[in-house]
This record gives structure tokens, sequence and C-alpha cells, in this order.
């Protein structure tokens, strides 16, 4: 099975989010990006596919400026991924998800692709719009949401679990197919020292993102705001554990109109 | 200009689902006097949910007249969806806050060559653009931007807005125009449901109310508290990564970076010190409370009302209120 993954660069967790001088956008300057959250869960699975299916590959696909997708897509690499593309962009898109599928798709289209990974959502933007609109142009099926993925050779179907309001859902799918996922392993593989220092040197083949189209409807960064500080919780303060009960009760009922 | 708009339902049991109420509501309060609002249905059941639209005071709405559409999954409805936004000179397709919804988002946005948004949990008309603003970084940033040329796909965030108001008119329905679905979106079928069982509350990550216990509670055992204080509430329940690491609970209800974003409008922390990877799976919760007799744990920082004590007597206590209170 030739499996592509699509891995977002992302601020490192740690990172301090900043607005931009103009307030429009986060500002990148001095932050880390990095393979995170469902990501990093896409390479485990695509690595667990590769291991039950024989004669499998997995690719690794990063759109972005060079030096955010290079941090990435080595990561992946060292993890075990066996080719990795990176689609240039200058990064003023940044946020646009559908200009990040653009990008995605010309990667893809060049490439063998039954299987195309991605995670739900991403770790900032959380949009989770790339994988619908990238099947869009695909013109292949998609499903977001997925958990407990698995090849089932007999039958030549992908069964997959997808959580949705009124409970867990089970799928099949034949290949091709866009699978967004949610599954988060607690112990994702972690690249060992030797891997990690022959990525170093491991190639990165490059591809050129189409030329946004001008009559494209575009998504325009407009504020980027940090929500006014928490200044603290307000304690509640009481002499018995009954007492601290009504208390909050009541805040919740007359003060935060949270009581059910 | 007068903004029309294209609602996207989500048929539950052959009936409009809460999410799809919620953009009813939206929509309405978003299209001036002289906008159009039109629905769409489609799958087992459209034409029967396609009319309880006028319920929530929308006049009309399409149903798709397509059986390969039940039982497909929602995104084979996808060509139809930007066949009747054309139609009706749509500004704006919305879609209620479900996994449907938001999976369909990316999708349609594509078909129909806009712009598109998923979670939104503010959004208003700026000229020809709409401005639509939502969280980031599980909440620790609010993002506002302009979705530009006229067409815009926005799904809401779940219960960011209130359900429409019922205001009994009559829906006129009508077959939505034409379109042609590629077989590749057909061939997909779903195989099954484990629904949510009775009585175990709503789903995590759409629930109004989260009550969620970690390390502090100490054994599987003791998790029980946690959940009859869910119970009492209708809470669903959750957990922070140490409890579901030891095997307490199913990772299924961890609550963080590598487990769900839960939203809700109350979330309940009980035992649970506060690591930032667990913040970020719940902080643009609305109401936050922590329960923990470490007067100086992180989650005091991030909530609205603490509690300083031991988890072993306040949340019995609170249970019983709630039960009192709610006289059950
Ligand atoms: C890559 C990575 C990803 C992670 N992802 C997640 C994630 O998705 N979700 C997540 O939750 N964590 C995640 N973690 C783990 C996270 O860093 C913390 O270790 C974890 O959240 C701690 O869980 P806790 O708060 O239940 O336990 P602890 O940190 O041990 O806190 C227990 C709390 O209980 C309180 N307590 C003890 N006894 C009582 C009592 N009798 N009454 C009241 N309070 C009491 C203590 O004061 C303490 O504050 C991740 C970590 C890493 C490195
Ligand atoms: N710039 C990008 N490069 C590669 N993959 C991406 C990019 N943006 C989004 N994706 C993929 O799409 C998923 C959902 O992203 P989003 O729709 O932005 O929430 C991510 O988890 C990635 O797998």
């Amino acid at each position: 099975m030739e499996i592509v993954v699509c891995l977002k660069p992302v601020p490192d967790a740690e990172t301090r989010l900043r607005p931009r001088a103009d307030g429009s956008r986060l500002d990148p300057e001095g932050v880390k990006f990095v393979l995170a959250g469902y990501d990093e869960s896409a390479v485990e699975q695509a690595l667990l596919l590769r291991e039950a299916i024989a004669g499998s590959k997995v690719h690794a696909v990063s759109f972005g400026p060079p030096r955010w997708t290079e941090e990435v897509l080595r990561a992946a690499i060292a993890l075990g991924c066996d080719t990795a593309t990176a689609v240039e962009s200058a990064g003023e898109e940044a946020g646009d998800p559908i200009a990040a599928a653009e990008g995605l798709l010309g990667a893809v289209e060049g490439m063998p692709h039954d299987l195309v990974l991605l995670g739900k959502q991403a770790g900032d933007d959380e949009e989770g719009l790339v994988p619908g609109a990238l099947a869009e142009m695909l013109g292949m099926p998609h499903f977001g949401y997925v958990v407990d993925l698995h090849w089932d050779g007999a039958a030549q179907r992908l069964r997959f679990g997808r959580s949705a309001e009124a409970g867990q859902e089970t799928w099949e799918s034949p290949l091709p197919c866009v699978i967004g996922l949610q599954q988060a392993w607690n112990d994702p593989r972690t690249a060992k020292l030797p891997a990690i220092l022959k990525s170093r040197r491991a190639p990165i083949a490059k591809v050129s993102p189409p030329a946004p189209s001008p009559e494209r409807a575009a998504s325009v960064p407009e504020r980027f705001a940090l929500p006014p500080p928490r200044t603290g919780a307000k304690m509640i303060a009481y002499r018995t554990p009954e007492e601290a009960a009504q208390q909050l009760v009541r805040i919740l009922k007359e003060e935060a109109k949270v009581f059910p | 200009m007068t903004p029309n708009v294209l609602i996207v339902a989500e048929v539950d049991s052959g009936r409009l689902s809460l999410p799809t109420v919620e953009a009813a509501g939206v929509a309405r309060s978003l299209s001036g006097p002289d906008g159009k609002i039109v629905g769409i249905a489609g799958g087992a059941g459209a034409a029967g949910a396609a009319i309880e639209f006028g319920e929530y005071g929308i006049e009309r709405a399409y149903a798709i007249d397509d059986p390969r559409l039940d039982g497909a999954p929602a995104q084979a409805q996808t060509a139809y969806i930007a066949a009747a936004a054309s139609a009706v000179g749509a500004h704006l397709v919305l879609l209620g806050g479900s996994t449907a919804g938001r999976d369909l988002a990316g999708r349609v946005a594509v078909a129909w060559k806009a712009a598109a948004a998923n979670g939104v949990t503010e959004l208003a008309w700026a000229g020809e653009a709409l401005r639509v603003q939502r969280p980031v970084f599980g909440g620790r940033a609010t993002e506002a931007r302009l979705l530009r040329g006229g067409r815009a796909v926005v799904s809401l965030r779940p219960h960011a807005f209130p359900a429409a108001a019922v205001e009994r008119t009559t829906c006129a329905v009508e077959r939505a125009p034409a379109a042609s679905v590629p077989p590749a979106l057909l061939a997909p079928r779903r195989t099954g449901v484990e629904a949510v069982p009775k009585g175990t509350g709503p789903a995590l990550s759409d629930a109004p109310i989260v009550v969620s216990g970690g390390r502090g509670v100490r054994t599987p055992e003791n998790f029980r508290l946690i959940e009859e204080l869910a119970a009492s509430l209708g809470a669903a329940v959750g957990a922070s990564r140490a409890v579901t690491d030891a095997g307490w609970r199913p990772t299924s209800l961890q609550v963080g970076q590598t487990g769900r974003s839960v939203s809700p409008q109350l979330y309940i922390a009980v035992g649970i010190s506060g690591a930032i990877q667990h913040l970020v799976g719940m902080m643009s919760s609305r109401v936050i409370v922590a329960i923990n007799n470490d007067a100086t744990a992180s989650i005091f920082r991030v909530a609205d009302y603490g509690i300083v004590g031991d988890l072993f007597a306040i949340v019995p206590a609170l249970t019983a209120e709630i039960h009192r209170v709610r006289g059950i």
C-alpha cells in the first residue's frame, strides 16, 4: 500500500503565542515549528499499516515555508517514513486551509497514493478542513474523526471507527481514500538517535505550489488575539464540605448561569 | 447587500439535529429582511426533515431525491449542496457544528469555490465579506478572518449559539437541483453504530457539561465519585492522562493534547493538577471549576471558580446538593 501522510508544521506546545505587530496573525518570529498532535498520530498509524502490509511505503508531505517544513519532514524520516516532499510556500497564505490543500494536491498527485492520512485537525488552527478539501480535489472519499483504522486484506477494504454524536460508527471503504485521524496513541514511537542523525542528511524532494488563482474566494487573517488573562479562580470560602457544595451550586445557578 | 443563506440539514432519526437548529437560528439573525434562507436535506428521511425547517421560520427547503444517498456518507451530498447554493444565489452555506458538518465544510468549499471556516463562534457581514471569529490553539487564542469573494462555507462551534426560536411557518419543500455524484463517494458503507448507551450521559466531545477526574482520585474504584457527580448534572465524564495511562478508565475519555478537545459550557476538574497538555484540551470551556487540595495547583490559574479541599469530602457533598436542588 502506498501511504501519503500530510504533516503541518505547527508551533511547539511551549510557544508563548504573540500577535504580529499589526495584530493580524501569529508572529512566527522565534517560534519553533514542529510535528505535533494528530499529525504525529497519523505518522504512527502509517507506520503501523506499513508493518502490517508487506511492500508498503510511507511518503511524508508538508506544505509551508522551507524552514518550517524541513523540521517536520526530518522528524518524519527519523521516525521511519520512506520519502519526504516539501511544497514550498512563502507562508503568507498560512491559515487558509483551502490554499494548503491546493498546495498538497500538487505533491500528492505526483506520487502513488492509495491512502492519504492526515490529522483530523491541525494543532494550531484546528480547522479540520484540509482532509475534506484535499479529498474533493482528488475526487476521493474522505473521513475525519477516525479511530481504530485497519486494512482488511481479504475484503480489500479499510475498516475504521468514527466518533459521531449518535455514538461510535464503524465504516468500510475501498481504496483510494483520505482519512483524517483522531486516534491518539499515548506512546507513539520516538525516533532513535542514529535515525535522527541519519535523517539530517536525507534528501527532501521539493515541489512548487500552484500559483494562487485570483478568482478564488480567500480566507484572510484579520486579527489574532489572546484572551484576557484569566485572573485566577474565585476561591470559595467554606467551613464544611456541605457549605462548599451549596455555595458552588448557587454560583453556577445565579452567577455563571450554567446549572442544568 | 441582501445575504442569502443555504442551511445544510443533518438528519437524525428523521428529524433536524440540534446543530442544524442552531444553524437555523444563526441564519435568521444574519440574513436581512430581504435575504433568502433555504434549507437542504438529503439521505434517508430527507423530505420529512426538510418540512421541519418551517418550525424555525424557514419557508423554503430542498429535499435531495436520490435513494443512493441512504446509508452513504454525508459527503456524497457535496455536489447537490454546491448546486443548490448556486441555484439560490447563496453567499453563505451554513453547517451545524457536528462531526458530519465539520467534515463536510472543506469538501463543499472546494466544490462551490468558496472560502471556509470551521468551529465558528461569531460571524457578521463586513460588506461582501463574512467576518468570522473562532478559538484556536485549544482556546489559548482567538482569530478573526475575513472570508472574501462572496462565497463562504461555515460550520458553527457546538453550543456556541442558541437553538432557533420555534416559529411555526410552512416550509415549501422542492426537489433539489440535479447534480452528479462521483461513484467513488458512494462506495464507502457504514457497517454499524454503537449508540451511546442510555444512562452513560452525552458524548464527551459534544456535551454541554463535562466532569473530569485526575490522579487525585487515587484508585479506579474511587473514580465512581466522578461518574456520580457527572450523572447528577447529566454531564459527560472525562479524565486526565494520568487516569487513562493507569488504565483506570479507557483512553476515549482522555481530555488534552493527546486526547479529546472539549469546549463545554461548564468543565469541572477534580483532582487534576492542570498540566499544559491537559489545559489545551479544555481551556476554551466557558466556565471552569476546579476542586483540588493543593491551593497552588496550576488548574486554579485557568479556573473561574475553585474549591481547595479534599475531593473525597467535597465531591459527595456536591453530588448530594445537586440531587437536592434538581429534585432527583
Ligand atoms: C506529549 C505529552 C502529551 C500529553 N497529553 C496529555 C493529555 O492529552 N491529557 C492529559 O491530561 N495529560 C497529558 N499529558 C500528561 C500531563 O503532562 C500530566 O502528566 C497529566 O495531565 C497529569 O494528570 P493529573 O493532573 O491527573 O495528575 P497529577 O499531575 O498527578 O495531579 C493530581 C492532582 O490531584 C490533586 N489531589 C491529590 N489528592 C487529592 C485529594 N484528595 N483531593 C483533591 N485533590 C487531590 C493533587 O494536588 C494534584 O494537583 C501529556 C504529557 C506529554 C508529555
Ligand atoms: N500546511 C500543511 N502541510 C501538510 N499537511 C497539512 C497542512 N495543513 C494541514 N495539513 C493536514 O491537514 C490536517 C488538518 O488540518 P486543518 O484543516 O488545518 O485543521 C492536519 O492535521 C494535517 O495532516
